[in-house]
Formats: structure tokens, C-alpha cells, sequence
């Protein structure tokens, strides 16, 4: 199992927490970046892949042709037949129906809208560009396209969110048919204008868990099942593409920001949109290549976030080699005895009420 | 001989010491480039601190205007509080002192306490004023101040600019004039005193000495008279300011010698070396043994940094032996030492530099002064830490040291000092006008409430105007009793203090409340209690975490995610874990910052 990834780093304007790597007012840049993306494609040329996300930044923002073009080029280049779950991420302001046919139409079946939240007041206090509106808009025309997934992003901890606005922008979403729903706290990050200057509305961590535990607890009640810290799914509607990050899966990422893990290597592309457009192989940067221990441990690091499947000690010594996964399972054993996971013969799992404290737990599971 | 002159400058910190000495250094072509550093104290964080504290001596040849050529030897001094026994020391090896006021500050309180030891010692004072260049100066206070604390009259004061020189040739004639050459014949048996000392990795210790009687020069057998150890010499020279290898020195001269001494705790500052051919001169009068007063853990944050701490002690203690330790182990904090030191600023310093030096992570607990426990066998104890007190029902009485300070504070910061002598459980035991300006007041008070953030209390309440000095006066009953601490539960050994009956209590309540901001929050709660005994006197309750989790895969970055996990691991191991507990560093000094 491999997938592809593929970063569109350009947003209409940024939004007030977002550390993510996408630059506001460049579209114009759109069809020089397809053409530096099939470049840096084509320096990995005749890999197969079985997923593809296409993520941002805003990859709405491609347009319809811009998406065309990139499609076409990726086919030429790569093997994709044997495609099983193709995504893209979409805002909904530009999330066309003319963009949402032609990605029907290039072999996507999965959509992720940028919903946020259906308050306008949220998702103004933001800085993000759509209204409730259009998100809805969205989630319909997406419906109509025929698109066998579809996920909405929500955020936690909005400027004066409380239960009853989150409550109401998940309920809707749920009733719309939503499949998949990413639910993620905001946080402060450092460098943004929102840590900067801080509302003082900002539901504090305390308010955010609460609010978290029940939106895990209505999702659950409709059905959803949470199988990742984030993420909700109805069955057999998780993010595969995602699910192979979890499990220590390769992937190869294209596009300035976007981070690869091939043949047990994991390295990243510099994120500087400018010299990528010049010169689009030559930003390969933070290689890293850890020994079969450490990558035991970090593939269980990793492995914890799947909150149903976890951990599976047998599977992990029988592919790194019992040797490399001793000091591993001593340290899981501990941490269950603790209280810290649950054990269930050979398999570990976060406790279900640890989810938004796993932090300490990944960190032990990783080691010294 | 008749020809020497030794002599030391008395200064409170920034009255310009350091910036006349190097101007005399110059003015004798001994510098020849106007430093930006000053030659006489070494050490940067000194310098951050403003203070000095190891003395050293710098030898001047000076040509006087009497066409004479004489040997000037500049012997330093620590200016703090916490030093008065090396000053002393230094004092002895002088026979004057240049009393260095800055024009525009007046006379402080260590500066007095300082002359007062100068003048005991018999040195003739050269009163000077410093910084006359200034505009803001209060010349006419100065005399009067001068005359009124130490009785010196007007005429015999000089005024200089370090800072420009003025002044500075007459003072090096008065010092020729003034000061009486050192007596002493170089025939009789070998007395000198150590001032102070160095160590030198190559050649071991390395005493400053004053030589009183007799010589010294290489090959001779020599006695350190406090331990009737026998050495033989090495090398003897002198600075100025870098060493010079000298044939011999002599009575009345400054310099220094090496013989291979390998202990540090071999050398004391005070003790007197002999010619081993001569076992029974008389040691020179005044030697003690270091006496430290205040004492604190020191543990590694991480266990495995126990030997570097061991390392590092060691070598610490080669270059100050006043430093002593053992060692300790705490419940909380694993094995550690208990060390001990003359004072607060010492202590201070000497963390700083432990840190620094030998890059090693500490955590320090509160600082405790020696009590004095009577128990009810009787027997009496003394102890340094709260952790080694006897069970309560053993406890007839204890007892605690006093000093005696003397503080000198301007009119109108009266109030405030006297406020907070009174918060410090001072008594008040008298008040002296010395010029219609200032006041001295004098307290007797306990000194575990000096170690506990008085000084800078004390800068704070006089915007930097009172100065103090102290001396120790004895023990005292006082009515005082061990407060615990329980983290979820388990007594933190690390924690205890001794406090006041009567304060104990709003101190653990203040202590726990503080506490609690400190703990980050766990995944479970944790009490926080203050106990007295038995009694709970303090409770408050770390309610556990409820958010703590990376959120958002960045495009797949794992290495991002495992790094920030990684820093956050880093962040832990600075913490101690008692029982499930993490405790950060702080917390454990935390008593002292309860006013904050
Ligand atoms: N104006 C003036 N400033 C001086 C004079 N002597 C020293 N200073 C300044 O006073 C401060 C303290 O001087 P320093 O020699 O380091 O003091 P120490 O702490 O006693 O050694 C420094 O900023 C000096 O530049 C002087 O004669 N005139
Ligand atoms: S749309 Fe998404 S990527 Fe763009 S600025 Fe907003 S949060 Fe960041």
C-alpha cells in the first residue's frame, strides 16, 4: 500500500490559527505550480499508488482546469490504476460545481469540505473566507457529483463556541450524509495571528475537551465510529489515505511542505513555494532514516492514534524482528499495567477517556 | 622592607574599586592599555553580580616623588556581606586600607563593618572620595558621614576620579606617607599567613600569601600549621598582574607559592605556614575554620549526573574551601549533597557557577540554617536540614541563630525597612543618626528569615538605598516547628521547612497555593498538603488534564510530530517524579519566592 500526496500551498487569504504552509493571493501561480508538480512527479516516475489525497493550502483553488492538467500529467506518469480512494480537499467559496465534476470525472471519490463550522460569527471570528452558506451549498452540490465519501473539517474551541453551536453545526452535517467528519481543536500556534492576539472569548483547553467529549459522544450515537483521535466515520468510510500514515505506511508527498516516507526513509520538500517553482527536485531536506528499533517505536507511536485498532505487538515483532521490539513491549506492558493503555492479548489501546491526554503516552511509547 | 607598602581598598560594590585599581595599575605603567575589563576580579559572573570574591594581590613597583622606588602590593577584598571572615584575612596581610567612598552614594553599611575590621586590625585608613568628577555629589554629607561613623576628621580625607585620575598621584604618595612599612625580620623562622588561594591543575593549590617573618624560596620544607602537613617548595613568585617566578620571598612581602598540594581541604584561608625545620612558631592569630551557615540539597535532575555533580564539587571546593558537603539522599530527589555555605549571595553564586561551569542541571532546596535542637535525653544536636529533625515527642526545645545587622537606610525608607525587619521577626535593639540624612538601625534577627529574600526585599523597599551587614551573635529558643509537604499523599522530604508556630500555617497555605501553579497538571489529581505533625493545615487539589494531544497531521510530517514529542520528553526530564508526580525544578525553592 502506497500513497500520494499532493500539497496545493495557495489559500485566498489566510486564516487566523493556520501554520499550515500555503500562501494567500498567489493563484496566478496555479499553472507554473502544475507544471512544477508534474516535474517533481515525474523525478519518482512509474511508482504505483493505491491513495491519493490532494491537500492544502486550498486545492480548490486549482480550478477546473488547473485540476484537469495535474490529473492528466499524474496518469502519465505514474500507475494509478490500481486507485482505490482519491481525495481532494475543497473550501467551500471555491468549490465549484464545475471543479466538483471534473474531479468526479479524474477518478476522485472522496471529497473533504472546509466546512469549520456553520456559525457565521465563527467563522468570521477566524478570518475564514466562507459563510454557512456556502458550506452547505457545498455539501449539496458535492452530494449531487456523486462522490462516494464525503468529509467535513470541524473545528473545536472557536471563538464563542459553545455546545449548543457546535451541537447544531454537527447536527447538520450529520443530516446532510456527511460519511466522515475530522474534528480538530484549534490550538495557538506560534507565529499566527491568533496566538499573537488571542480573543478573549477563546474557549480555554478545559472548555475544549468538554466540548470535544461531546461531539464524540453525539457521533457515536449516530453511528460514527471514532477511529482515529480526530476523525469519525460511519463504516467502512474511513480516510484510507490516512489510515496509512497511522499504520507507518509509505507515501510520497509532492510540493513544497509535503513530507514522503519511501522505503523507510522519511524526508520532506523545503517549504518555499519560490525556489519550488525553479527548481522543483532540489528541496528534498530532513532526511531521515531511523534503525529497525526506533522505527518499531515510532510506527506504535503512530499506531496509538487509531483508537480501535492500536497497537498489535506480535504484528510489529514479526516485522521488525522480535529483538527490536522488546524494549517496546516491556514499555506497553508497563503503561497497561499503569492504566496508561489498554491490553488486549497482544494488542494496545488508547483508553477511551485519554484520547485529548495521549500526548504522555505517545512520548513513553516512543522511548529514550 | 622599609620600602614596601601593602594596603588593600575597602569599597561597597560599584564605589569605583576596581576602576582606581586598574588607574594605579596604569599611573605605574604595571597596565599599559586602558582595559575595559578590570584586572582585579576575573570572574563574569561576579561582575554580573557586582561583586568580588576572591581576593588576589598585584604587585606595584612605584618610583615616588622622593626619587625613592617602593613595592606597592594591592591586596583585594570581597565587598559582601557574606565574607567578613576572608576580609578579615585579607586586612591581616595589610597595614593600611584606602576607605573608598563614591561622592555621590555616601558611606554604606558593609563599607563601615568592613573599616570597623580594619581598624581592629591596626591599618592605617587613607580616607578617600571617589567620582568628584560627577555632578549629583554630596561632598559636604560624605565628611560628615565619615566623621560622624568612623570618627575620621575631614582634613585627612583625599579626592579622586578613578575615572579620569585625578587625584590619583597624591593618593599613591599619601599611601607611601601614610602607611607604616611592614615590621618583621627576615631572619627569624618563616611565618606567613594564607590570604587566600587558587588551584592550578598543573601545580596543585596555590596560597596567596603574606609573609610575616623569615622567607620562602623553592626547595624549602614548609608546615601548614593548622594540620602540621609538610610540603615541599615548589615555586614562589607574585602577580602584576600575571604571575612572576620569583628567587624568594621575604618578611613584609606578597606573593604566592606552589608545592604540589593536591587537597584543596589542605589550605585554609588564615592558617599560617612554617618552615618545617621550625614546628613551633606560633600560628598568627585569628584562624578559623570555614563556617558555613547556610545549607542546601543539591541533587542532579537527572540521576545519572550524580558523578558529574561529585566531579564538580570537588573541583569547586579546590578553588573555594569554604564551600563544605556531604552527602544526602532524599526520598524525593534520589542522592544529592548537602552543602554548605557562608552565606545566601555564596550560595547564590556558587549555583550559578555549578550550572555554568559544569554545565550540570541542579535542583537546589530552600536553603536552611543550622539549628539547634535540645532533646528531651537532653542531648544537644545541631542540624542543617528539616529533613534530619528528630521525631516532635523528642524535641524538648529548639534553637536557632541570631545575628546582629546593622542597617543603613536614608530617612525617608525608615518605615518600609523597619516594616519589613518586623516581618522578618527582627527586634529592634537601637538607631543611630549619623549625619541628619541617614539612619542606622540595628536588629537582631533570626537568620533563617535573612536567607529567605531579605536582601532583596530590603533593595526593594529602599529602591536600592539601604545597605546591611551583619554578624553572627549566637542561638536563641524560638518557638518553631517542622511544616511538611504531601504530593498525592507521600511526604516530599525535599519540601519541609522549619518555620515559626505562629506563621507555619498562612506560610503552607502560601507554599501549597504556589505549589499548585507550579505542578502542571496530571493525568489524575493530586493533593497538595501542608502538615503539621498530623495536622493538615493546607489543601488544595491539581484537578487532572484534560487536553494534551498533537492534533492536525501535517501533510503526513511525522518526523514534526515525533520531534515536538521528543522536546516535550526533554521538558519532562527536567522534572522529578515523586511516586506518579512530576515536580518541576522550581518548586523546590519555591518557599522563597512566596511573597512574589
Ligand atoms: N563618574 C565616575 N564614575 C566612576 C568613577 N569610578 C568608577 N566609576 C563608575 O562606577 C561604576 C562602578 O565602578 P567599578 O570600578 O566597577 O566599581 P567596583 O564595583 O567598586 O569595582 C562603573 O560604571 C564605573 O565606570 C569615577 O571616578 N567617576
Ligand atoms: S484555508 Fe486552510 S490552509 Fe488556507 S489558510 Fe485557511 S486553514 Fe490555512
Amino acid at each position: 500500500m502506497r500513497g500520494l500526496y499532493i500539497h496545493i500551498p495557495f489559500c485566498v487569504r489566510k486564516c487566523a490559527y493556520c501554520d499550515f504552509y500555503s500562501l494567500a493571493g498567489r493563484q496566478h501561480l496555479v499553472p507554473a505550480y502544475v507544471d512544477a508538480l508534474l516535474t517533481e512527479a515525474r523525478s519518482y516516475a512509474g511508482l504505483s499508488f493505491q491513495t491519493l489525497y490532494l491537500g492544502g493550502g486550498t486545492p480548490s483553488l486549482l480550478g477546473d482546469r488547473g485540476l484537469r492538467r495535474l490529473l492528466n500529467g499524474l496518469h502519465q506518469v505514474f500507475d494509478l490504476s490500481g486507485l482505490a480512494e482519491a481525495t481532494i480537499e475543497v473550501n467551500p467559496d471555491s468549490a465549484t460545481t464545475a471543479l466538483l465534476e471534473t474531479a468526479r470525472q479524474k477518478g476522485f471519490n472522496r471529497v473533504s469540505i472546509g466546512v469549520q463550522s456553520l456559525r457565521d460569527g465563527e467563522l468570521n471570528s477566524v478570518g475564514r473566507v466562507h459563510n454557512a452558506a456556502q458550506a452547505l451549498a457545498a455539501l449539496a452540490q458535492a452530494k449531487a457529483t456523486g462522490f462516494a465519501s464525503i468529509s467535513a473539517d470541524v473545528i473545536i474551541g472557536l471563538p464563542e463556541q459553545n455546545w449548543g453551536t457546535l451541537h447544531s453545526t454537527i447536527g447538520k452535517l450529520v443530516h446532510m450524509g456527511v460519511q466522515h467528519i475530522s474534528a480538530y481543536c484549534l490550538s495557538l500556534e506560534p507565529g499566527t495571528p491568533l496566538a499573537a492576539d488571542p480573543p478573549a472569548n477563546l474557549p480555554d483547553d478545559d472548555a475544549q475537551a468538554e466540548l470535544f467529549h461531546r461531539a464524540c459522544s453525539f457521533l457515536e450515537s449516530e453511528g460514527f465510529v471514532h477511529y482515529e483521535i480526530s476523525n469519525f466515520a460511519r463504516p467502512d468510510h474511513e480516510c484510507q489515505h490516512n489510515l496509512n500514515y497511522w499504520r507507518g505506511g509509505a507515501y510520497l508527498g509532492l510540493g513544497p511542505a509535503a513530507a514522503s516516507h519511501l522505503n523507510g526513509r522519511r524526508f520532506k520538500d523545503r517549504d518555499d513555494l519560490e525556489t519550488y517553482l525553479r527548481n522543483p527536485t532540489g528541496l528534498v531536506e530532513d532526511v531521515e532514516i531511523l534503525n529497525a528499533e526506533a522505527k518499531a517505536a515510532e510506527e506504535a507511536m503512530l499506531r496509538l492514534r487509531l483508537l480501535r485498532e492500536g497497537i498489535d505487538v506480535r504484528a510489529l515483532a514479526t516485522r521488525f524482528g522480535r529483538a527490536n521490539t522488546q524494549g517496546l513491549t516491556r514499555r506497553l506492558r508497563e503503561m497497561a499495567m499503569r492504566g496508561c493503555l489498554v491490553r488486549d492479548s497482544t494488542r494496545y489501546v488508547l483508553p477511551a477517556d485519554r484520547v485529548l491526554v495521549s500526548n504522555s503516552a505517545f512520548a513513553e511509547v516512543l522511548g529514550d | 622592607m622599609k620600602n614596601i607598602r601593602n594596603f588593600c581598598i575597602i569599597a561597597h560594590i560599584d564605589h569605583g574599586k576596581s576602576t582606581l585599581a586598574d588607574r594605579i595599575l596604569e599611573l605605574t605603567n604595571v597596565i599599559h592599555t586602558v582595559s575595559k575589563e578590570p584586572s582585579l576580579d576575573s570572574m563574569d559572573l561576579e561582575r554580573e553580580r557586582g561583586i568580588t570574591i576572591k581576593a588576589k594581590a598585584v604587585r606595584i613597583p612605584y618610583y615616588a616623588r622622593n626619587g625613592q622606588d617602593y613595592i606597592l602590593n594591592l591586596i583585594d577584598t570581597p565587598g559582601h556581606v557574606d565574607f567578613s571572615y576572608e576580609v578579615s584575612r585579607s586586612l591581616k596581610a595589610c597595614e593600611g586600607a584606602i576607605l573608598l567612598v563614591d561622592a555621590s552614594q555616601g558611606v554604606e553599611a558593609q563599607t563601615i563593618a568592613n573599616t570597623y575590621l580594619a581598624i581592629d586590625a591596626g591599618l592605617t585608613i587613607i580616607p578617600v572620595i571617589n567620582k568628584i568628577d560627577l555632578t549629583n555629589i554630596m561632598l559636604d554629607d560624605c565628611y560628615l558621614q565619615l566623621d560622624e561613623m568612623l570618627g575620621i576628621p575631614s582634613e585627612d580625607v583625599l579626592r579622586v576620579s578613578g575615572k579620569l585620575g585625578t587625584g590619583v598621584p597624591e593618593l599613591l604618595e599619601a599611601i607611601i606617607e601614610r602607611i607604616p612599612p611592614p615590621q618583621g625580620s627576615p631572619d627569624e623562622p618563616l611565618s606567613c599567613l594564607i590570604f587566600d588561594s587558587a588551584y592550578d591543575s598543573y601545580r596543585g593549590v596555590l596560597p596567596h600569601i603574606r609573609i610575616f617573618a623569615g622567607s620562602v624560596q623553592r626547595g624549602d620544607r614548609i608546615m601548614l600549621k593548622s594540620t602540621g602537613k609538610v610540603f615541599e617548595v615548589d615555586e614562589v613568585g607574585y602577580f602584576s598582574p600575571d604571575p612572576v617566578v620569583g628567587q624568594k620571598l621575604g618578611a613584609g612581602e606578597v606573593g604566592y607559592l606552589t608545592a604540589t598540594i593536591r587537597e584543596a581541604g589542605d589550605v585554609h584561608v588564615g592558617d599560617t605556614i612554617i618552615s618545617a625545620k621550625h614546628p613551633n612558631t606560633p600560628a598568627i592569630p585569628g584562624f578559623r575554620h570555614p563556617q558555613p551557615m547556610v545549607y542546601c540539597g543539591l541533587y542532579p535532575v537527572i540521576s545519572n549526573d550524580y558523578g558529574k555533580l561529585t566531579a564538580a564539587l570537588e573541583k569547586f571546593q579546590l578553588n573555594d574551601s569554604s564551600i563544605v558537603y556531604e552527602k544526602e539522599s532524599s526520598g524525593a530527589l534520589g542522592y544529592g549533597y548537602r552543602v554548605g555555605f557562608l552565606g545566601m549571595l555564596h550560595m547564590d553564586i556558587t549555583l550559578e557557577r555549578l550550572k555554568r561551569e559544569y554545565e550540570l542541571m541542579l535542583i537546589a532546596t530552600m536553603p536552611s540554617v543550622v539549628y539547634k535542637i535540645i532533646t528531651t535525653k537532653p542531648e544537644e544536636l545541631y542540624v542543617d536540614s528539616p529533613s534530619k529533625f528528630p521525631e516532635p515527642d523528642r524535641i524538648d526545645h529548639i534553637e536557632e541563630p541570631i545575628i546582629r545587622a546593622r542597617v543603613i537606610v536614608p530617612m525617608e525608607f525608615v518605615g518600609p525597612c523597619m516594616e519589613l525587619a518586623d516581618s522578618k521577626r527582627g527586634s529592634l535593639i537601637g538607631m543611630e543618626h549619623p549625619d541628619g540624612k541617614r539612619v542606622v538601625l540595628i536588629y537582631d534577627f533570626p537568620l533563617a528569615e535573612i536567607i529567605t529574600g531579605y536582601y532583596d526585599k530590603l533593595k526593594s523597599v529602599s529602591r536600592g538605598y539601604a545597605s546591611v551587614s551583619y554578624d553572627l551573635m549566637g542561638y536563641q529558643p524560638g518557638d518553631l516547628v517542622k511544616v511538611d509537604i504531601l504530593v498525592k499523599g507521600t511526604k516530599v522530604d525535599a519540601l519541609s521547612y522549619i518555620a515559626p508556630r505562629e506563621t507555619a500555617s498562612t506560610r503552607g497555605r502560601a507554599l501549597i497555593h504556589k505549589l499548585r501553579k507550579l505542578i502542571p497538571r496530571h493525568q489524575f489529581e493530586v493533593s497538595l498538603q501542608a502538615a503539621i505533625g498530623k495536622k493538615v493545615v493546607a489543601r488544595e487539589d491539581i484537578v487532572p488534564i484534560r487536553k494534551d494531544v498533537l492534533a492536525k497531521c501535517y501533510g503526513g510530517d511525522i518526523t514534526r510530530k515525533r520531534k515536538l514529542l521528543e522536546k516535550q520528553k526533554e521538558g519532562k526530564k527536567l522534572m522529578k517524579m515523586v511516586g506518579q508526580v512530576e515536580i518541576p525544578q522550581e518548586a523546590f525553592l519555591s518557599l522563597l519566592k512566596l511573597e512574589e
